[in-house]
């Protein structure tokens, strides 16, 4: 089995694969917030082999209007916990307020996320559009709005080297995506600073779990890290 | 909801450890409120090692929103009485 101690952080094709369908799974089971990914198979071409079993991952239709979906998520996951319900119905009139005022103003935007191996790069890629609930696309300056105050500092800085629009390498379609290069090296980082050393396959089991809590921030999403036990 | 601990208002000792080119902290274990957020931890990273983007994440190759509550991760991620936070100072996406 290959040594964790000298990984590159990147992937193979079939270790994608692996990797994809356990994130998928552990997803499925405990991140009850969001609908399940679903793995695609890449479309054949007519005239070259039919690709063996690639495919991608696919979340389709998910709120990025950051006032409405956090104070729903947040309410949903303090009502598990006694002490903060409490806190949460003595501001629940506040909060309510808000989302009135949002709902009456503000259009809410939604977001398809889609997991593709890039095999230049030897990682996960995540490519995003995002539009309104009329269908209509938004350009990146719209996007840039929903995003938290970090990722739009990000995009200020790194114009070409953060996100940029690409053509979707399977659906041929004009998608965002979120720059891999650095992608193996925190990869890397991630699982070396751990003291156990984990084995290859520990870390193919959590490869993609690891890398959405890192790309997730960059939308705000707030997976739940209880799906890394 | 791992522990629901009626006592989430209990402190949390964080210990950040370097790791890739960061430099050590004089003093790498502090306490802080359970009910803090880890942007609190992100922070005052930030403050100590004047850098702006900072890597930040858990045991178990996590690296945690900045809104999850300590006493959360700590339930989570926390090992001997301690949470541990590994920091690094390059995070490079392009």
């Amino acid at each position: 089995m290959m040594d964790v101690l000298h990984w590159d952080g990147t992937l193979s094709a079939k270790d994608f694969r692996i990797g994809a369908f356990a994130f998928a799974q552990k997803w499925e089971s405990r991140n009850l917030a969001f609908p399940p990914w679903s793995w695609l198979p890449c479309p054949k071409h007519p005239w070259l082999a039919p690709p063996k079993e690639e495919g991608y991952l696919s979340l389709e239709k998910i709120c990025i209007s950051r006032p409405n979906e956090e104070e729903d998520i947040d309410q949903i996951s303090q009502i598990d916990t006694g002490e903060e319900e409490t806190c949460c119905s003595g501001n629940e009139d506040v909060l309510d307020d808000a989302t009135l005022v949002q709902s009456n103003h503000h259009e809410l935007h939604y977001c398809d996320f889609q997991i593709v191996y890039s095999s230049t790069f030897r990682v996960p890629v995540l490519y995003f559009r995002a539009y309104c609930s009329d269908g209509r696309p938004l350009p990146l300056d719209e996007i840039e709005k929903e995003l938290p105050a970090c990722s739009s500092k990000e995009l200020s800085k790194k114009k070409w080297t953060f996100i940029t629009q690409e053509e979707h390498p399977y659906l041929k379609r004009p998608w965002y995506k979120l720059h891999p290069c650095g992608t193996a090296e925190w990869m890397k980082l991630l699982f070396l600073s751990d003291n156990a050393n984990p084995k290859f396959e520990v870390v193919l089991e959590l490869y993609l779990l690891s890398w959405f809590s890192v790309v997730g921030q960059v939308f705000g999403l707030r997976i739940s890290f209880k799906i890394s036990d | 909801m791992a522990a629901e601990s009626p006592n989430s208002a209990r402190k949390v000792v964080v210990h950040l450890r370097a790791t890739g080119d960061a430099p050590i902290l004089k003093q790498a274990k502090f306490k802080i409120l359970g009910t803090d957020k880890f942007a609190k931890v992100i922070d005052f990273l930030r403050r100590q090692l004047h850098r702006d983007t900072l890597f930040v994440y858990v045991n178990s190759a996590f690296s945690p929103n900045p809104d999850e509550l300590v006493i959360d991760l700590y339930d989570n991620f926390g090992f001997d009485g301690k949470l541990v936070v590994n920091y690094a100072c390059s995070m490079a996406w392009g």
